[in-house]
């Protein structure tokens, strides 16, 4: 590999993996986020439809954000076994040069220099990237908490923050995205598709034109080259050292993702007596008073707490011409006095009866179809008065008087 | 506390990102309120179609021979007394009074005397079983009763469940609209609870004391004739627009000053996001977020101001401790009260909104045009030189 090498080693494996985690969670994160921040539009409707439902959408940028927060630990551990076990320069780190580049390059492309600056391992526009990806991540992981774990954030914070915090983690992640689709697309998909973050390595060509401070760096030898036996021996204090922070950090992020129980899971439902009905609504009917007390011979025995009629002075029996026939003639002759029914128009057809058969039984009135009409389920009812003479009547044998 | 008129001007730039899909959901609103208000049925208020006049059958006079003897009753064998009484002026009175409608059009069994016999067990048995004639002409409405909770409540047995009578009553049929007190008085017979709660509830004491016309009635939530379960994830995740009908009515809400922004800015909010997209996707789904009701009370229901408002800010807390058990006294303030974020509510959300508003177009705006300025130079510099050296 360092044999006068055609290809320049620019990222390791394990920096190629911090990419690739962000890669893929940024993305994740960004397709179900942004729907989210949009949910009233009909195009992140559509979007939140797709994957599952705005509970699965929840639910998978919740996973993905662990993974990028997965992703973060280990690019603080790489960073740190870099400066620490590798003694690498701090390649990364702004400094005044950056800007200075930067101005040059715009003069440069308005005409105003007759070159472009020359570039060092990384420059001012991956360093831009660099930092702000750092910055962003940071605050939409501070901020991801907050809307995570809003009890516990509001028992330290005004609750106004919780609102604020959505707001900014909004804002934020548009910025991410629009910057990711400007100035990263444009500077390694664009100016010049860069593949070194999956290939680990640029050719000497790539080296000469972006990053030719570095190139020189390399050929004249300044390059920090670590022994094998000092890396070792470093290694052999940071692997613990590092293992223990990884998983401070990671139980860190099982503390944020598990902390709270923000809401109970089912609205505790509202104890509603539904069916409560009012008292029956009294009705408009003019009722007459019924009789208080019944004959005897029909009641068979007298109800308690009634009299039962003098029995000592026997009636005479009540004329079926005189007194019966009438009342059949003013209530009942209407209706029964036609046809093959009962017909009430005279002594024959009275007790001849109808369908239903005789409806006077001599001499037994409770018997009698005629009087348990009278007392039961019948349109025109007698009067209690003409319902006792039919009752003696036919107590008295029916007789055709 | 009080949601004033006053509505905050929103900043000129607050709408960058907001102004791709401004009035979009609105429109919509707007268009199935419209298209609801031509399909729906006219209500309850809408005249009666008038229902054609009986050819057959037999002239009321002949039945009113019989049965304006007052008291005449019959024995059902439940032992109650079915009253076969009718006051004559009440029918004449009634809407079918009114029409000239014969007595048979409804009892139609019935054709001449002696009458067919009595089925019904009791009373209820013999409501039960004349109910379905409505359908003769109201068809309409009867078919959309079969939909409802009482249909089914009925179908499961519960014969107390409320049938077309039971309402409208039978022989005394009136406008059930008028006055418009009348429809929340009718659901009290049955739901009397519910309904002294909601006497007491603003919308309540409006209708009852004031006749108030803008207030809700039990139907005006519920539905008539097709009310559905008010426990169904698909009745709570519509409730926020259902409440949104008039509270989102710009001239509704301008006789009694209150903001119209209450649904917007419940849907800005998680909870109102959430239901929203419940409500759109998977409205049979529940949601244990908190729906407009969940906050205000269902029907007791008092106005923000009233110091025994659920909402009021001393009663905040525990109203979001039903669902929020452990949360503490800075919590309600995570909500936003209906307020738009301005520098006088809720200033700090206001403030990191408008950063990202200056912030994001500053960022991207210097990227854009670093990038074109770039680009141009690239493509002269590839122009006179013939290719750039990587590219063999």
């Amino acid at each position: 590999m360092m044999e006068t090498p055609r290809k320049y080693l620019r990222f390791s494996a394990g920096q190629r993996l911090d990419h690739w985690f962000m890669m893929l969670s940024f993305t994740v994160l960004s397709l179900t986020g942004v729907p989210q921040k949009f949910a009233g539009s009909e195009w992140a409707e559509a979007a939140i439809a797709l994957m599952g439902g705005i509970e699965a959408v929840r639910i998978i940028h919740r996973v993905a954000a662990t993974v990028m927060m997965i992703g973060a630990v280990f690019h603080m551990v790489g960073v740190a076994y870099r400066v620490l076990v590798l003694r690498q320069r701090l390649s990364m780190l702004p400094v005044p040069k950056d800007l200075i580049d930067m101005i040059d390059a715009i003069r440069y492309n308005l005409g105003l220099a007759v070159r472009r600056p020359l570039l060092d391992r990384f420059s001012y526009e991956e360093k831009l990237e660099y930092w702000a990806v750092i910055w962003g991540t940071g605050l939409m992981i501070l901020t991801g908490f907050m809307l995570w774990n809003p009890i516990a954030t509001a028992r330290f914070v005004p609750g106004e923050f919780i609102p604020a915090a959505k707001a900014a983690h909004g804002g934020e992640a548009i910025l991410a995205i629009l910057s990711i689709l400007t100035w990263h697309v444009y500077n390694v998909h664009i100016k010049h598709f860069n593949r070194s973050i999956f290939t680990g390595f640029l050719t000497r060509a790539e080296m000469e034109h972006e990053h030719p401070l570095e190139l020189a760096r390399i050929e004249s030898g300044r390059e920090i080259v670590v022994d094998r036996e000092v890396k070792r021996r470093r290694e052999r204090v940071f692997v613990p050292l590092a293992t223990v922070f990884s998983l401070v950090l990671l139980a860190g992020i099982y503390f944020f993702i598990t902390f709270e129980e923000t809401a109970i899971a089912t609205v505790p439902k509202e104890k509603i007596v539904v069916y409560a009905p009012l008292t029956p609504t009294p009705m408009r009917i003019v009722r007459r008073p019924l009789p208080t007390t019944r004959p005897a011979s029909v009641m068979g025995t007298p109800r308690p707490g009634t009299t039962p009629p003098a029995a000592a002075t026997p009636t005479p029996i009540p004329s079926f011409n005189a007194a019966i026939l009438p009342v059949f003639e003013a209530k009942c002759t209407a209706c029964h006095s036609t046809g093959q029914d009962l017909m009430l128009t005279n002594y024959q057809r009275t007790m001849q009866g109808g369908p239903s058969g005789p409806i006077v039984v001599p001499g037994k009135p409770s018997d009698s179809l005629l009087v348990q009409k009278m007392q039961g389920i019948h349109p025109v009812k007698t009067t209690p008065q003409e319902l006792e003479q039919i009752i003696a009547w036919i107590a008295g044998g029916a007789p055709n008087n | 506390m009080a949601l004033g008129p006053e509505i905050q001007p929103l900043s000129v730039l607050c709408t960058s990102v907001r102004k791709l899909f401004p009035r979009l959901p609105w429109l919509c609103l707007f268009m199935a309120l419209v298209l609801g208000l031509l399909v729906a049925e006219p209500g309850v208020a809408a005249p009666q179609e008038p229902a054609p006049l009986p050819q057959g059958g037999v002239e009321n006079e002949v039945c009113l021979r019989c049965h304006t003897s007052p008291g005449l009753t019959a024995e059902l064998p439940s032992g109650e007394e079915l009253i076969l009484y009718i006051d004559p002026n009440t029918f004449d009175e009634s809407a079918h009074g009114r029409q000239g409608q014969r007595c048979t059009a409804c009892h139609t069994n019935i054709t001449g005397y002696p009458h067919p016999p009595l089925f019904a067990r009791d009373r209820r048995d013999y409501n039960l079983g004349m109910y379905p004639l409505c359908r003769q002409c109201h068809g309409d409405k009867y078919a959309q009763t079969l939909d409802s909770m009482h249909a089914k409540a009925l179908a499961g047995g519960d014969r107390s469940a409320a049938i077309c009578t039971d309402c409208h009553g039978a022989h005394d049929v009136s406008d059930p609209a008028f006055p418009r007190a009348k429809i929340s008085n009718t659901c009290a017979k049955c739901h009397s609870a519910i309904f002294n709660d909601y006497k007491e509830s603003i919308h309540g004491a409006a209708l009852l004391e004031e006749s108030n016309p803008d207030v809700p009635t039990c139907i005006d939530c519920h539905g008539v004739h097709r009310m559905q379960d008010p426990r169904a994830p698909a009745f709570r995740a519509h409730s926020p627009e259902m409440c949104g009908n008039c509270h989102a009515d710009r001239a509704r809400m301008a006789r009694y000053g209150i903001s119209v922004d209450v649904f917007t800015t419940y849907v800005a909010d998680f909870h109102g996001t959430t239901v929203e997209l419940f409500e759109k996707l998977e409205p049979n789904q529940p949601t244990n977020k908190a729906v407009c009701y969940d906050c205000h009370g269902i029907h007791n229901i008092k106005q923000v101001t009233d110091r025994e408002a659920t909402v009021i800010k001393e009663n905040l807390l525990a109203t979001c401790r039903k669902c929020h058990p452990d949360a503490t006294a800075n919590f309600p303030a995570s909500w936003t009260s209906h307020y738009q974020p301005s520098p006088a509510h809720y200033p700090v959300v206001y403030y990191v909104n408008l950063f990202y508003q200056l912030f994001i177009p500053s960022v991207v705006g210097f990227f854009v045009s670093f990038i074109i300025v770039d680009a141009g130079r690239r493509f002269v510099d590839r122009r006179r030189k013939s290719k750039a050296p990587w590219e063999h």
